[in-house]
């Protein structure tokens, strides 16, 4: 299950990513949370514009004849369900134009008002194995603090389509909105796993610059959220999830085993993925990146790899969608895998640790109950502890800062 | 040489803020020495800092040709002053140099404390002080009833003030008819021995000292033989000019005549703020009075945050003394903090204005201590030490008593306010000695006090309470014992040093439990709890808990997400480098300031 064994070509050459990620940047409406690029002022001429510039870029990376095949598609946003037929089209577009491997993970991220019978048909027809839908809470006091359009009730009912129509059911909820309770935080866990859900996204809520709820708590309007009480929730999602057979394994991430996303996992070992859509990113090794124009052969002897990220504004992306990106050495890449392979409940290899001249950092983490050892010899592997899962950036942190 | 009758030297003097640097612009213009093109607003004031705060820092001397209604052409040497309490001493010598003075008052604001002080100053200088009203472009101005403060409250007959504006010109004309037809021109025998007094000096990278002097007795000319009578330097005089602000070299400076000198030292320290110049052989006897060394009166360290710039904090503190001979330091080392300096200010400005320099002009990253004064500790076997810094006073055993420094502080405030000012100075154990009116609008205020209340927070406190209107002078009045104590800080359970500071005994417990409840607003949760104490000796006085951190990680992190977050961890890491690990506690720099905003 693990990417790299996905990757078919790997360290030979030039090669297709087997992950892509699209970005659809509409939604309805903004919530009062989210910082993230979306936009909500568009008509159909601007969602027939941005489906063409997509399917271009597939046919780009089909024209570059990289070996190599798709095994996961992933389409984020933003709300790729909020316009009809679109995320449908782009991932049989997908199909067509690059190779999607058979068994492939297709999945797409919804909310619950814009998951009605008929999209959630036109998905599964299309192909679609997973929905992952942006419940946040089944409180009604809570999702009208966050600026959702949806109710508890139309939860409920997408939820159940999703899970009547095949698809699996992955659920994101929250905790730490201000007010939320032990109690209605438990039942919001309990109604996700009771509605089918083989997969939890648990995330404490987090107040991002300039967005209304920041703004409403920075007045005082809003108490601002307890970084102790989310503390408590996360480890009471743990416990009540794990006693349901939904396992952590990922810091945010649960899943009834065989479940786990491995589109998302991806990101987390390291592997080539492809960005795709305004303000996408994505990543390639140096050779890959050579190979597709995107780093100049003659600078890249130090280079590992390259991280990219399109044009963050639909405008300006529809012109040329190139952005920015960053250029990553062995020894980055070295670090990044370690610090993001500690999110996983797997952990890291111990000798890619010592590989990478981390030790010391490692031994200082176990002192302070951060992460342990976990078996002996070349097996040996680092994990991070639950103290360490509630103190992730500590240990983050200090294996990037080395 | 000019005919000394046709020479006038002259200060301006004026409360900080009053509108002296922009006037002394106008003076520069209005006798063509700086073209308007070539004006940079407050030419005077050349330092950045002295320009961004609009502050006067160093005194400058500048000669300026002006034709007067006479018909004559004089020669008039302005010297321009600092504002500031902090640079009194400054202020005097300065003075010694001049006849007369403009006393700048503003319209609106009327006299204030350092109106009183400098002007006292000047009486005291036997100046001839003309009153300027200026600033009388502001609909707020008034006039006739500054004109009755200056008469009631300074006892300086005001009828022939001359009413100004520096923003628009007017009546700066009339100012300078006024200092040609006021001020005596300088008496000096020109066939005497030499005297000439050091009213200040500057260092030049490329020439070495130089010290700006006015001749009182005989002639100053290159390639003289001189002696500088405090210190007994001989030197060979490698240049004489004025400054038009600029330098000019002239071949020689006579009787009454303002300049500068070229000594080719290299070692500021010689030359002395005070001193008298004359001839290295059948020089004058006497040095010209009023010489004294200037004493700093405020002391904090200075620690660089990364403790590599040590060598360079040394270096920029070298290079700064060359042109600051009131800035004293020596080597200091704290447990918490590292290598450093104690360095000795004249005052809070004085004190500021080096440690933003050296953070700007140097590019250090310093983190300084709370402010001490000058303690003198006598121990039970008679012995004296003086106590700079709160790691060097003595176990307590051993004390016998210990004094501390005291100043008479005047206030001047509007009536309404001297209830405000009554409280403020109470809960500062200041001595109220008396009170006057100036005028119906304007009351002036004795006190005497503690320095090291003063250095609290006194005078930003005073501002607030008074909204702005109160202003302040003081002066050193001695040291007088008091019941002074070491209050210590404890963080998870070990004292940090550069956290202890003196305090009266009576306060000790209320500015110990204001001090932790502060630092456990400002020490970031840790990993774990971290119990903050304060404590005299043994005796713990307060407790405040910082609780541990219980969580802390970014849930959400996706392709997209990755680069933003390595960048959120890099920043968060910067940010503990800003902090200063002391034992196993992650300090922020602010906390070693706390105790300086302490409002019990």
């Amino acid at each position: 299950m693990s990417a790299s064994s996905d990757t078919l070509f790997e360290a030979s050459g030039p090669a297709l990513p087997a992950h892509v990620y699209v970005h659809i940047p509409f939604c309805a409406s903004k919530c009062s949370y989210c910082d993230f690029y979306s936009m909500t002022e568009y008509d159909s001429t601007l969602v027939e514009m941005l489906a063409r510039g997509i399917e271009c870029a597939f046919d780009r990376w089909a024209l570059a004849s990289l070996p190599g095949v798709v095994s996961t598609l992933y389409l984020g946003g933003g709300t790729p369900t909020v316009e009809p037929g679109l995320a449908a089209r782009l991932i049989v577009s997908a199909r067509e134009k690059l190779m999607l491997r058979d068994g492939a993970e297709i999945t797409v991220e919804g909310n619950p008002d814009s998951l009605g019978a008929e999209r959630v048909g036109e998905l599964a027809a299309a192909g679609c194995t997973r929905i992952s839908v942006g419940v946040q809470s089944f409180a009604a006091r809570e999702l009208a603090l966050l600026g959702r359009r949806h109710d508890a009730a139309s939860a409920r009912d997408a939820c159940e389509r999703v899970v009547s129509s095949g698809m699996d059911l992955s659920v994101d909820l929250m905790c730490g909105i201000p007010g939320q309770t032990m109690a209605s935080w438990t039942a919001s866990l309990e109604r996700a796993v009771d509605l089918g859900a083989k997969h939890l996204s648990v995330y404490p809520l987090s107040l991002e610059e300039d967005t209304p709820l920041a703004v409403a708590c920075g007045s005082g309007l809003v108490a601002e959220p307890d970084p102790d009480a989310a503390a408590a929730m996360m480890l009471l999602a743990e416990e009540f999830l794990a006693s349901r057979g939904v396992h952590r394994y990922e810091v945010a991430n649960y899943a009834v085993p065989g479940h786990e996303s491995r589109h998302n996992i991806a990101y987390w070992t390291g592997a080539s993925y492809l960005g795709v859509g305004p303000a996408a990113h994505g990543m390639l090794d140096a050779a890959t990146a050579v190979a597709v124009g995107l780093l100049d052969s003659a600078g890249a002897e130090d280079v590992a790899r390259v991280r990219y990220w399109e044009r963050p504004d639909l405008g300006a992306w529809l012109t040329d969608p190139r952005g920015e990106s960053e250029t990553l050495t062995a020894d980055e890449v070295a670090r990044e895998d370690l610090m993001l392979g500690l999110r996983l409940v797997k952990g890291v290899p111990k000798r890619s640790v010592t590989a990478a001249g981390l030790d010391v950092v490692v031994e200082d983490l176990v002192g302070d109950g951060l992460v342990e050892l976990a078996g002996d010899g070349p097996d040996a592997r680092v994990r991070t502890t639950s103290r360490g899962w509630l103190l992730g950036n500590e240990v983050f942190g200090r294996i990037w800062g080395g | 040489m000019t005919d000394p009758g046709l020479i006038r030297n002259f200060s301006i003097i004026a409360h900080i803020d009053h509108g002296k640097s922009t006037l002394a612009d106008r003076v520069l213009q209005l006798t063509h020495t700086v073209e308007a093109r070539d004006m940079v607003e407050q030419v005077l004031d050349s330092m950045d800092i002295e320009r961004e705060r609009g502050i006067t820092i160093k005194a400058q001397a500048v000669r300026v040709m002006y034709d007067a209604a006479d018909g004559q052409t004089y020669q008039l040497n302005l010297i321009d002053t600092p504002g500031h309490v902090d640079f009194t001493y400054e202020v005097s010598r300065s003075l010694q140099a001049c006849e007369g003075c403009l006393l700048v008052v503003d319209a609106a604001q009327g006299v204030e404390a350092q109106t009183v002080a400098n002007a006292l100053m000047a009486m005291n200088a036997h100046l001839e002080i003309i009153p300027v009203i200026n600033k009388i472009d502001l609909p707020a101005a008034d006039p006739e009833r500054v004109r009755h403060e200056i008469e009631e409250g300074l006892a300086i007959p005001a009828d022939e003030a001359v009413l100004t504006s520096g923003k628009t010109g007017e009546g700066v004309e009339l100012a300078l008819e006024a200092v040609v037809r006021r001020v005596p021109a300088p008496q000096g025998d020109a066939d005497a021995p030499l005297k000439a007094l050091i009213f200040d000096s500057y260092f030049d990278t490329y020439r070495g000292v130089v010290a700006l002097v006015r001749v009182i007795d005989g002639t100053l000319r290159k390639g003289l033989k001189v002696r500088l009578m405090a210190t007994g330097t001989v030197i060979d005089v490698e240049e004489v000019g004025v400054r038009r602000p600029a330098n000019l070299p002239v071949a020689e400076l006579g009787v009454g005549e303002v300049g500068y000198l070229i000594t080719g030292l290299k070692d500021p320290s010689v030359v002395k703020v005070g001193d008298t110049v004359t001839l290295a052989v059948h020089g004058a006897d006497t040095p010209l009075p009023g010489y004294r060394e200037v004493k700093p009166m405020v002391f904090t360290g200075l620690f660089p945050i990364d403790g590599d710039q040590y060598p360079d904090l040394r270096d920029a503190l070298d290079r700064l003394k060359l042109n600051d001979p009131a800035l004293v330091y020596e080597p200091e080392s704290s447990h918490a903090l590292g290598f450093g300096f104690r360095v000795g200010f004249l005052g809070l400005l004085h004190m500021e204005v080096i440690k933003e320099r050296l953070e700007r002009e140097f590019d250090l990253d310093l983190l300084a201590t709370a402010p001490s004064v000058e303690y003198h500790v006598y121990t039970t076997k008679g012995e004296k030490v003086i106590v700079h810094s709160p790691q060097d006073m003595p176990d307590p055993a051993m004390i016998d008593r210990v004094e501390e420094p005291y100043l008479t502080a005047q206030v001047i405030v509007p009536p309404e306010f001297v209830g405000a000012v009554m409280d403020l100075s109470e809960s500062r154990r200041a001595t109220f000695k008396n009170m006057q009116y100036l005028s119906k609008t304007t009351v002036d205020m004795h006190y005497e006090m503690p320095l090291s209340e003063l250095i609290m927070d006194f005078f930003d406190q005073l501002k607030s309470r008074t909204r702005g209107y109160a202003s302040l002078d003081y002066e050193f009045l001695g040291h007088r014992p008091s019941k002074l104590v070491k209050l210590d800080i404890l963080l998870a359970g070990k004292a940090v040093d550069a956290l202890s500071f003196i305090v009266h005994k009576d306060k000790a417990y209320a500015r110990g439990k204001v001090l932790t409840e502060r630092l456990r607003e400002i020490i970031p949760r840790q990993m774990f709890e971290v119990p903050i104490q304060a404590a005299i000796g043994g005796r713990i006085l307060a407790r405040e808990t910082v609780r541990a951190k219980r969580k802390d990680v970014l849930a959400k992190c996706y392709g997209g997400d990755i680069t933003r977050k390595r960048k959120l961890l890099e920043k968060q890491k910067k940010g503990k480098k800003r902090m200063k690990n002391v034992g196993s506690v992650e300090v922020p720099q602010e906390a070693f300031m706390a105790i300086l905003k302490v409002d019990e």
